[in-house]
Formats: structure tokens, sequence, C-alpha cells
């Protein structure tokens, strides 16, 4: 509990500093994260290995059914909980520096600490209802954070489209929790682990809830919120991409596995590829720094998205937990070249776009240590050998070989997708690093640059430390080691050939990525993500527009009319309750007030300090005595 | 002269009324003591009177004594305390002296 608790209170306490000492509620923040990562640390000691925790208390009661809400800790919410307020903290403790000197300071940092709680939430919750709270929790701070620079008009724009986005899908979630709902009377994953399966409604709850992931994950065809958000900040890109928001889709996806039947599978593994696909394309094309990451997560997650449809939870985590740190260290990288770069512009008053590609190149120089970090980070991302991404593909490459099984189908083409996905992956991260670090200088020729703040570096270290191998598995072309025997029950196909031939597979692509180093991908509809944003205004827009001036039209001839008849009807009422109000609610009250004061003013003068008075009533009480008594 | 009992009993009854209406309704305090002296009167009037029911005995003529004595102790004290009042508040009408009323 202490390990929400602390960036709850980071949340409450940094609206409490006033605006004058702000920078206390950047250090205060980290620190409480650190405790929180510390407090989460400790979970994950005593959790793992151990059998589940399990924990439940009755919420609420509606119509004679009894809505919990509970905790359910495992190996995998353990360790996921952990890396998130780790993740969490390193962003934290990065934004001291990235954020220095911002105006909206606690109000980021409070966002941020309520951010890491809602993911908290969704982890260790161990019931859908209470899941779904906190998925729209997630859902709101992540509106909070994208916005945080909302005088931008893109900012706000990509705010409300993520908002809105998630909110499609989280329509879909809801469903699913009814029918879930309706047929076992239990939103407890622990009772719902026991529920008999009835093939066609399990199917459409599934399919439901996996709306609600499509939403949360950026999968197709809800993605394009994802790179719009990339205008925010980007420690909190790093804390979307990484730990919290895209990651919730695949946890829970990971976590309620058992309630999906083999058609939803079909139709995550299918969705899951074209995301993938889709994402390493558009990755290809992008210039802006910040967009090619965005893409790449989406490919990413595309892929853990399609080992879950292949009935592999575990490869999915596995790929979950390594994707978070490489990605948030990417990012944070990302982030560092686009601090010192805006630093050296203020400095200098030269103006161009830091973010594009194009204008940067030859950086290795002038910042070696980013370009080391950046490097790790991209190897893991491009699934190099001894890198922890190269493990986790490697998990989800043999769960698809498995997966597909003999003979010619389909799933075979899905593989060749998901093969082609890595080959391109590793294209589109060393172009990217080749033109931001090497090459000749161009825009940046003139500026002097120097690394970031000490506070900025050392976060970006550890998360560099942890996408190697070494803290995965003791063995580099192993994927099985401790993390992955332990998050799940099967046990694992490992075969040699995949990683061998992963490893030939993703050298061949460096090669490539080497030899069309200048190459550009200019074509607009790969830049534009297959100009997917128009599609959908052209055929989900449009029409809902014109249902939306149909409606309008009904609404303002019917509905209006009906609204005004029964407004004037309310108010001849409101009249005549209005006067009935006066005359007789106020006056019996102003007449029981009147009454008291009366009978208030005429006691008060038994009481007036007059001696004479005393003895005068106290003779008429004798007389009044003596005559009851007499006669 | 044998004067009925009853006689006396309206006399004490006279004048113990007086004497509540000047504690009463008048507003110096001197006078008021004056009024309490004069219901003191009127009972020791009752005591001499039913006295004279019992032939042979002093009892109410003893009280009515002990009542004078006490009636002066009172006056006594109650002077000094209306001559004090005076003093302090330049007044003798109890009305005035509403320091702990206020």
């Amino acid at each position: 509990m202490a390990a929400l608790a602390f960036p709850l209170l980071s949340f409450a306490l940094s609206f409490y500093i006033s605006e004058k000492y702000s920078w206390i509620t950047s250090v205060l923040a980290s620190f409480l994260l650190l405790l929180g990562a510390l407090a989460s640390a400790v979970v994950l000691y005593q959790a793992w290995n151990h059998p589940p925790f399990n924990y439940s208390l009755e919420w609420f009661s509606l119509g004679g059914y009894a809505f919990s809400a509970g905790l359910h800790i495992h190996n995998v919410s353990a360790l996921m909980l952990f890396i998130v307020t780790g993740v969490s903290f390193l962003v934290h403790l990065y934004s001291v520096g990235y954020m220095a000197g911002d105006g909206g300071i606690r109000r980021y940092f409070a966002m941020l600490g309520f951010f890491t709680f809602a993911m908290q939430g969704i982890v260790v919750s161990g019931n859908l209802l209470m899941t779904f709270v906190f998925w729209e929790l997630v859902g709101f701070s992540s509106y909070m954070l994208i916005g945080h620079w909302h005088e931008i008009p893109a900012a706000a724009e990509a705010s409300k489209r993520a908002f809105i986005i998630n909110r499609v899908g989280d329509a879909g979630f809801l469903v699913g929790l009814m029918i879930v709902w309706a047929h076992g009377h239990s939103f407890d994953i622990v009772v719902l682990q026991q529920l008999p399966v009835d093939p066609t409604w399990m199917t459409l709850a599934s399919l439901g809830i996996f709306c609600g992931v499509v939403g949360k994950s950026a999968q197709f065809p809800l993605f394009t919120w994802l790179p719009d958000a990339m205008v925010g900040p980007t420690p909190v890109s790093a804390l979307i991409h990484a730990a919290t928001m895209v990651a919730a889709g695949v946890f829970l996806l990971a976590r309620v596995h058992f309630l999906f039947t083999v058609p939803t599978l079909h139709v995550v593994a299918v969705v899951g590829c074209t995301t993938a696909l889709l994402g390493a394309v558009s990755a290809l094309a992008q210039h802006d720094i910040k967009k090619i990451l965005a893409y790449s997560t989406l490919s990413q997650l595309g892929l853990m998205v399609v080992a879950l449809g292949a009935g592999s939870p575990q490869a999915a985590l596995l790929h979950l937990f390594t994707h978070a740190f490489f990605k948030a260290c990417l990012f944070l990288a990302a982030g560092a070249v686009i601090h010192t770069l805006h630093q050296a512009q203020h400095q200098s008053h030269v103006h161009f776009d830091v973010q594009d590609i194009r204008n940067l190149g030859g950086l290795q120089k002038k910042l070696p240590f980013t370009f080391l970090i950046f490097v790790i980070g991209g190897s893991a991302l491009a699934g190099l050998p001894f890198t922890s991404g190269f493990l986790s593909k490697d998990a989800i490459l043999t769960a698809l070989v498995q997966w597909k099984g003999e003979g010619f189908s389909w799933k075979l083409l899905i593989l060749v997708i998901v093969a082609l996905v890595s080959f391109l992956t590793v294209v589109y991260t060393f172009r990217m690093i080749w033109k931001i670090f090497k090459g000749t200088e161009t825009a940046t020729a003139q500026l002097h640059i120097s690394e970031p703040p000490a506070v900025m570096r050392a976060p970006m270290a550890v998360l560099a430390g942890v996408s190697l191998w070494i803290w995965f598995s003791w063995n580099p072309f192993d994927f099985s080691g401790w993390m992955y025997l332990n998050i799940g029950e099967v046990k694992p196909f490992h075969s040699g050939i995949v990683s061998i031939a992963s490893a030939v597979w993703v050298m061949l692509a460096l090669g490539v990525a080497y030899a069309t180093r200048q190459a550009t991908f200019g074509s607009p509809a790969l830049l534009n993500a297959f100009y997917f944003d128009r599609l959908l205004k052209q055929f989900v827009e449009k029409p809902i527009l014109q249902l939306a001036a149909l409606t309008h039209h009904a609404d303002k001839k019917w509905i209006d009319g009906f609204l005004h008849a029964t407004a004037y009807a309310q108010l001849i009422v409101a009249h005549l309750t209005g006067w009935f109000d006066r005359a007789i609610v106020d006056g019996l009250v102003d007449g029981v007030a009147g009454a008291a004061k009366g009978l208030g003013s005429f006691t008060r003068s038994f009481q007036g300090g007059k001696i004479q008075l005393y003895i005068f009533w106290a003779t008429f009480g004798i007389i009044i005595f003596i005559i009851w008594t007499l006669l | 002269m044998n004067v009925p009992v009853h006689h006396f009993l309206y006399l004490g009854a006279f004048l113990f009324s007086a004497g509540l209406v000047v504690v009463i309704s008048k507003r110096n305090t001197i006078l008021v003591l004056l009024g309490l002296e004069l219901m003191l009167n009127a009972s020791n009037l009752n005591l001499v009177a039913f006295n004279r029911l019992h032939p042979g005995t002093l009892q109410g003529q003893m009280f009515a004594i002990f009542v004078i004595v006490v009636a002066v102790c009172e006056a006594a004290v109650g002077l000094a305390i209306v001559l004090r009042i005076y003093q302090e508040y330049q007044t003798s009408v109890p009305d005035d002296v509403n320091e702990l009323n206020l």
C-alpha cells in the first residue's frame, strides 16, 4: 500500500507548496517517488515466488450485489509495480533537470505523481471494476500531461485527441465488463478464473475488453493519438511509452488472458501485427525524433499484442518489461538532445526545429555521453544481441514459431510480418542514430552545446544499464532466464535456431541500415502513417458529422419545442410554489421565529438584574404556591 | 381590655403588605431597607399576638426580641453596604448598580 501512497502523496503535496517555492516540489516529488520505488522493491521481494496475495473488501453494494475492491499481487504485478515506480522515479529525477524553470512545474509534478499512482492502481488491482476506474484515471492524467503546455494549440489539440480516442476504446471495455458481470456476477479476477466459459459471450466480452486495450495501447485503428501526444514534455512521453498508459493495455491483456477465446486471440494477433507493420514502416519516414520513437513504440506494442494473440503472455510481458527500460532510456536521451539544443539555441538566438533530424548531425563529439546512451537504448530497441530487446524479441519470435505449428496457414504470414518488423526496427533505429550523431553538423555547427546536467544523466545511465541482457537472463542468447520463467506457468519452448536466425537477421538489418543511412524515405503517405487520420476523417467523421447535423435539426425542431413547453410549465409551477413558499412556508417560519423571540424577551425580562423585580416575582410565586396548596 | 387576636393579625398583614409594597416599589435602597423593617415588625406583631393564645408562655415575645436583634444587625450591615455602594457608584438606586449584569 505504501508504494501506492507515495506518488499520491506527491500529487497532493505538489498542490500545496506555494508557487514561490516550486523548486521544492520537484525535489520532494522525486524523493517521494524514490520512497515509492523502495516500497515497491520490498513488495517485489516479499511477493516474488510466493502464492498470490489477495486482499479484497466490499466497496459498495447495488441492488443486492456487492461490488468489491481488492488487491491481487503475484509475480507479474509485483514486478510490474516495481518497474512502473522505478521508471517513474527516474523520470521524476530527470524532469527536475528537464522542467527546471517551467511555469507549471507544480501542476506537472502533481500530475506525474497522479499518473504513476493510477498506473500502480491498474497493476495491483485484483478486480476489473477497480481496474477500470484506475484505467480512466490514467486516461485523465495523460490528458493533463500531454496538454501540459496548453498554451500551444497543438498540445491542447493532442491532449483532447488522446482523451477522446481513449474514450472510444473505453466504451468497448465497459461493454466487455458488463458482459463479464452478466455472466459471472463478479469482477474479481480470481473468481473469474474459475468461471465456466460460454464461448460466444466470452468472445464478445473479450473483444470488448480488447477494444479498451486498443485505445489505451494505441493499436490499429485507434493509434493516431500516440504520435500526436509527442507535443507533451519529453519525460512525459517517456513515462507514457515506457511504464504507464500504453503498457496498461498490454498488462491488462496479459492479466485477463484467460478470458480470451480462440477467435478473439486471432483478432488480437491480426490487430497487433497490423499495428506493428504500420508503426515500423511509418517510423522509417519520420523526421521528428520523438515521432520516430512514437511510431517505434507503436510497432513494439504491436509485437507484444501479437505475442498475446499467439497465446504467450510471458513473451509479451517480457517484452513489455524490457521495452519499458529501453524506451524510457531512448526517450530520455532524445529529451537530452532536445533540451541541450534548446538551451544552446536560447543562448545564441538561432532558431530551427531541434526535433527535426534533418537539422541535426555530427553531435557525437559534442554529446558523447548521450550518444552512448542512445546507442545502447537503440540497440536494445533494434534487438541486437547482448541487449534486453534481443531476448524479448527472441521470446516473441519463438512463441510465434511454436504457435504457427506445422503446415502452411495465415499464421505463417504473421510470423513473416513480425520478422519484417524487427528488420525494419533495426533500419529506422540506426538511421535515426546516424542522422543525429554521425555525419556532418549542419544547423548546429555554430552552437555551443554541453552535456545535460547530472540529474538528467543519472536516470539515463541507469536505464541504459538495465537495457542490457544481464538483468533478464544470464545467457545473452537464451531468453528463458529467471524473469521469463517466473511470470507464467507455461514452460518455455526454446529453440536455438530461432535465436541464431534472429541474431543473423538483425545483423543483416544492421548492414542494410548502414547501406541506406543517407537515404530518406520521404513518401508523404509514410510520413502521415498512410493518411490514416484522413481516412478516419473521410469515412468516420463525415458520416458522423452528417448524422450530427440531422440529429441537430431534429433536436432544434422537436426536442427544443418540447423543452420550451415544459420550461413554461415549469416556470408557472415555479411561480406558484414561490408564492406558496413566501406566504405560507416563510410565514410559518417567521411566525415561529417571532414567537421564539417574543418568548425569549419575555423570559429575559425576569432576569433583568433588577433586584426588586426578583423580589416581586418571588413573592408572586409564593402567593400562587400558597393559594395552590391551601385551596 | 380584650382585643380579639384577629385584629392584631389584620394589622400585621397590613403592615407586611405595606412593607412588601415599599420593598418592591421604592427606588432608593434606604427606603427598601425601611420596607424590610416594616415587614419584620409585622411578623413581630404576629408572634406577640399568637403568644396570647398560650397564656403563661413567653416564647413569642422571646422570638420577637430575637428578631429585633437580628433586624438591628441586618440594618447595620445593610446600611453599611448602602454607604459603600454610594461611595463606589455615587448612587443608592439598586437598578443603577448593574455592573455584574452587563
